[in-house]
């Protein structure tokens, strides 16, 4: 029964060891897999796919699924891995601001099919934006700026902004503003008016299959199990690398790693620090690399009735100068991380690694002192750091924790330690009730404007931080500018503003590393929403 | 004996009842907010949408009357639907339950047939060397941690031996056999796919193996120490001194009076496989009940999670009620009682 998993498999190697152990039924078919093994057709990606809920574009919001539905539909406009501060086409190939910016118009492809050979015009673009806003579900935030669409001609369509000072275009890239099939969609129970959110019930089907225009289609989600793409044979990007796609479900690491050093994967997408460690110098398996946008940070309240202390400015600086950044990139991370300065990440608002060095917060054990002198804690003070009984991006919180713990003993700062559940610790979190915590950020789009609004609103009530005016306006003033060196500079300013606050630790930024087999090559990872460059993917040559 | 059964059902529902009541509570008294479980970050602080979402899963009503809607809905043979999947919960049970008793019933039986025969030669034999072996693969089984055991074989049979399968139900080049019952085997074998069948039955090996271990462990030491007791008993020294062969006497006699312990304890064991193999099937990446009860507990699904408490309660009762009936086969004076 063993070694029959290898029939009809692309993969050859190894035979020798296969005959040795498995006897001789493992020999006859390792034997014939040789026969079969030309052309690498099918590409088999291992990842944990138990946080996906649905495909839906117009309701997806989990961490996993972007993978699949960026390789099976195609939005407006897109973005390259690694620049991040633009877009550049994608269905459209041109789009202009008219009535300064209350309308943007969208010229559309021509030569641009669905999967099922239907040609894409702009009655669907309309039809994918405005079920997007009348399903009314978790994406539809993303768009609360686009007050309606309206069709111009067969190759063009119409946005209609509310704020024309609140930045869309990079929204346009993410994965909830997909494009899609009117047609097929509508035979599926798809509405797009008003009342969509108890009309529409296209969502069972969108969860099977996709009605995109990507290099790939959607054949299959088992749940827990594996997700089934095939190549769209109308693809308007040229031809498709591979027959098939598996998105097959392994969810333990270890396990993920086995499988790739046998074959059976061709990229192990949730390896941790030290798995990935051990394959640095393999010579069968590659790594590949992405600056993500994601980071793990660290908050600290002003709120005196949680913690007085810590509602003194010079303390909560305190407790950023004497943190040991490089110790946790270096330790925790392999080295596989950079620190943005504040709450905008490196790659996108202007946040680069020359900006920390000029205004971001240091290891400097003097002057956290110092400012504890200043403070009137000249003996350090206590406060209770929250974090999520959970691993992070290869490590886990609770090493976190005790690596930041043992930091600020240095200075005389006691961190109590307070793991929780999840769950409770968003709760308490979101509610404003705790004095800090350690946790992660992941943004729906790369738009700076999404960052600097959430850290004066919603992440500022969280600390109790009451914002300035001034602050307020600098964000808005950035937001609303067209020129990108003055964007630049106003995003500056922010940060700078809230360097000088204090409720905001930037800990660090990973690099995102995927382990994959040589069989394949042009593995491109891309923060800007979906993880990785599928359509680019091909067998090595 | 109806009347027997007459009691047995409503004292079931009335458990079954008291159990959903008692999970229902404890998950609605975290102190954790289950819209948080669900929604993004810029989305929670959208007020109308969070105000939407707790209409539409009727988490702004009072704890009391989200009992009797799922109460309501239990009755009607509906268990609601899940927040997170956005599906039926029925659905998703349906689904995930198969992969679950198909591994659980595979390694059911392995420690059945392995430790029913090898508890019975160790008492036979006892102190020789089938006997420490025997113990020593109970001890093993019983207190090696489950995912210690599945890691390791993982390892070496899938790792390093190469023999076995790796992770899933079935490899990737095959696709699931047509739905009849969802257990690959059975469904497999009635479509005729010998290939899908043969995989389904690798991919099986290691994981049923691993659950296997510590009922294994258990029914092995339960059978030995009732056929040490019941070989003591003066009926055997009756068979013996009547000169019947000395495997009537164990296989006739000793055994079925022996069985009884073993039956519970199975009946428990089973139920135990059926509803707790989440740690083998999350590193398995078996897509079954275990790695579902588990998501839901922690993003507070709560339809889900009663959902799962009442097939849980129910697994349990209806095992239990068939482990009592079947003491009245293996042991006639339980009737008579």
């Amino acid at each position: 029964m063993p070694g029959l998993r290898n029939f009809a498999r692309e993969k050859s190697g190894r035979s020798a060891l296969r005959m040795l152990v498995g006897g001789l039924v493992v020999a006859a078919f390792a034997a014939m897999a040789p026969a079969q093994a030309q052309e690498k057709q099918v590409l088999v990606l291992g990842v944990d796919i138990s946080d996906a809920r649905n495909f839906d574009p117009a309701r997806m919001a989990d961490y996993s699924s972007p993978i699949t539905n960026g390789a099976v539909y195609d939005s407006l406009v897109t973005q390259k891995p690694g620049e991040y501060e633009t877009v550049v086409p994608s269905l459209a190939t041109a789009w202009e601001r008219l009535d300064d910016g209350k309308r943007l118009r969208f010229t559309l492809r021509d030569d641009v099919m669905f999967w099922d050979g239907s040609p894409l015009t702009a009655e669907d673009v309309k039809f994918s934006l405005d079920r997007l806003l009348n399903v009314k579900d978790q994406p539809a935030v993303y768009a609360s700026n686009l007050e309606k669409t309206e069709v111009v001609d067969a190759h063009t369509v119409d946005l209609y902004i509310k704020n024309p000072s609140e930045p869309i275009m990079i929204n346009l890239a993410a994965p909830a503003f997909a494009i899609y099939s009117k047609a097929m969609t509508e035979a599926q129970g798809g509405v797009s008016t008003p009342g969509a959110e108890q009309e529409d019930s296209a969502t069972q089907w969108l969860n099977q299959n996709s009605a995109g225009t990507g290099p790939y289609h959607m054949v299959q989600w088992e749940r827990n199990a594996q997700i089934m793409l095939q190549k769209n044979p109308n693809y308007w990007g040229g031809e498709v690398p591979f027959e098939r796609v598996v998105i097959r479900h392994i969810g333990d690491s270890a396990a993920q790693l086995l499988a790739l050093e046998n074959g059976d994967i061709d990229a192990a997408f949730n390896l941790t620090t030290e798995q990935l460690a051990t394959l640095e110098d393999s010579a069968d398996i590659d790594i590949a690399r992405g600056l993500s946008l994601d980071y793990v940070y660290m908050t600290l309240t002003s709120g005196a009735e949680l913690n007085e202390a810590l509602a003194k400015t010079e303390n909560r600086l305190a407790v950023a100068h004497a943190i040991d950044y490089d110790g946790i990139i270096e330790h925790l991370m392999g080295g596989n991380a950079v620190r943005p300065v504040n709450f905008l990440p490196i790659g996108v608002g202007g946040s680069t690694e020359e900006l920390l060095e000029q205004i971001g917060y240091k290891e400097d054990l003097d002057k956290a002192r110092e400012l504890l002198a200043q403070a009137g804690n000249p003996d350090g003070f206590t406060f209770q750091l929250s974090y999520a009984n959970a691993a992070i991006v290869g490590t886990s919180y609770q090493l976190l924790a005790q690596k930041i713990q043992s930091d600020l003993a240095r200075v005389g700062i006691t961190a109590e330690l307070n793991p929780m559940d999840q769950v409770q610790l968003r709760t308490q979190y979101t509610g404003g009730e705790t004095q800090s915590v350690i946790t992660f950020w992941n943004p729906p789009s790369p738009e700076p404007q999404l960052w600097a609004s959430a850290s004066i609103e919603r992440v500022a009530k969280r600390v109790r931080w009451d914002v300035p005016q001034e602050v307020r306006d600098v964000v808005a003033a950035a937001g609303a500018e067209q020129d990108p060196a003055k964007r630049i500079e106003l995003y500056t300013e922010y940060t700078q503003m809230l360097q000088d606050q204090g409720n905001y630790i930037l800990l660090f930024q990973p690099i995102y590393r995927i382990a994959t087999s040589q069989a394949i090559e042009d593995f491109d990872l891309t923060a800007a929403g979906w993880q990785v460059q599928m359509g680019d993917i091909k067998p090595a040559q | 004996m109806i009347r027997y059964l007459i009691t047995r059902l409503a004292s079931m529902v009335v458990m079954i009842v008291l159990a959903t009541l008692v999970v229902f509570l404890i998950s609605h008294l975290v102190p954790a907010d289950p819209i948080l479980a669900q929604l993004g970050d810029m989305q929670a602080a959208n007020p109308a949408m969070v105000a939407a979402y707790r209409a539409r899963w009727g988490l702004d009503l009072p704890i009391w009357q989200q009992y009797f809607i799922f109460l309501e809905g239990l009755v009607q043979g509906n268990f609601g639907i899940s927040i997170s999947t956005q599906r039926p919960v029925l659905d998703d049970i349906l689904q995930y339950a198969p992969a679950t008793i198909e591994l659980s019933t595979i390694a059911f039986l392995l420690s059945v047939i392995v430790g029913v025969p090898l508890g019975v030669i160790a008492a036979v034999k006892r102190d020789s060397w089938i006997d420490h072996l025997a113990r020593l693969l109970s001890l093993v089984g019983v207190s090696a941690p489950t995912f210690w055991l599945a890691f390791v074989v993982l390892a070496l049979f899938y790792g390093g031996l190469q023999i076995a399968p790796g992770p899933g139900r079935l490899d990737v080049i095959y696709l699931p056999p047509p739905f009849v019952t969802g257990l690959y085997l059975v469904d497999s074998a009635l479509a005729g796919q010998w290939d899908v069948f043969r995989n389904a039955a690798a991919h099986l090996v290691l994981p049923s193996t691993v659950l296997a271990a510590t009922t294994l462990g258990l029914i092995t030491r339960t059978t030995r120490a009732a056929m040490l007791e019941a070989l003591g008993q003066d009926y055997v020294r009756v068979g013996r001194a009547k000169g019947l062969k000395e495997r009537t006497i164990i296989v006739r006699h000793a055994l079925p009076n022996a069985l009884i312990p073993v039956v519970t304890l199975g009946g428990l064991a089973y139920a135990v496989l059926l509803s707790g193999t989440v740690l083998t099937e999350t590193i398995f990446s078996w897509p079954g009940l275990g790695r579902y009860t588990f998501r839901s507990a922690v993003s507070l699904d709560f339809p889900a999670i009663m959902g799962i408490t009442f097939l849980v309660a129910v697994v349990y009762l209806v095992i239990n009620l068939i482990v009592d009936l079947s003491y009245a086969l293996l042991d006639p004076r339980v009737v008579r009682q």
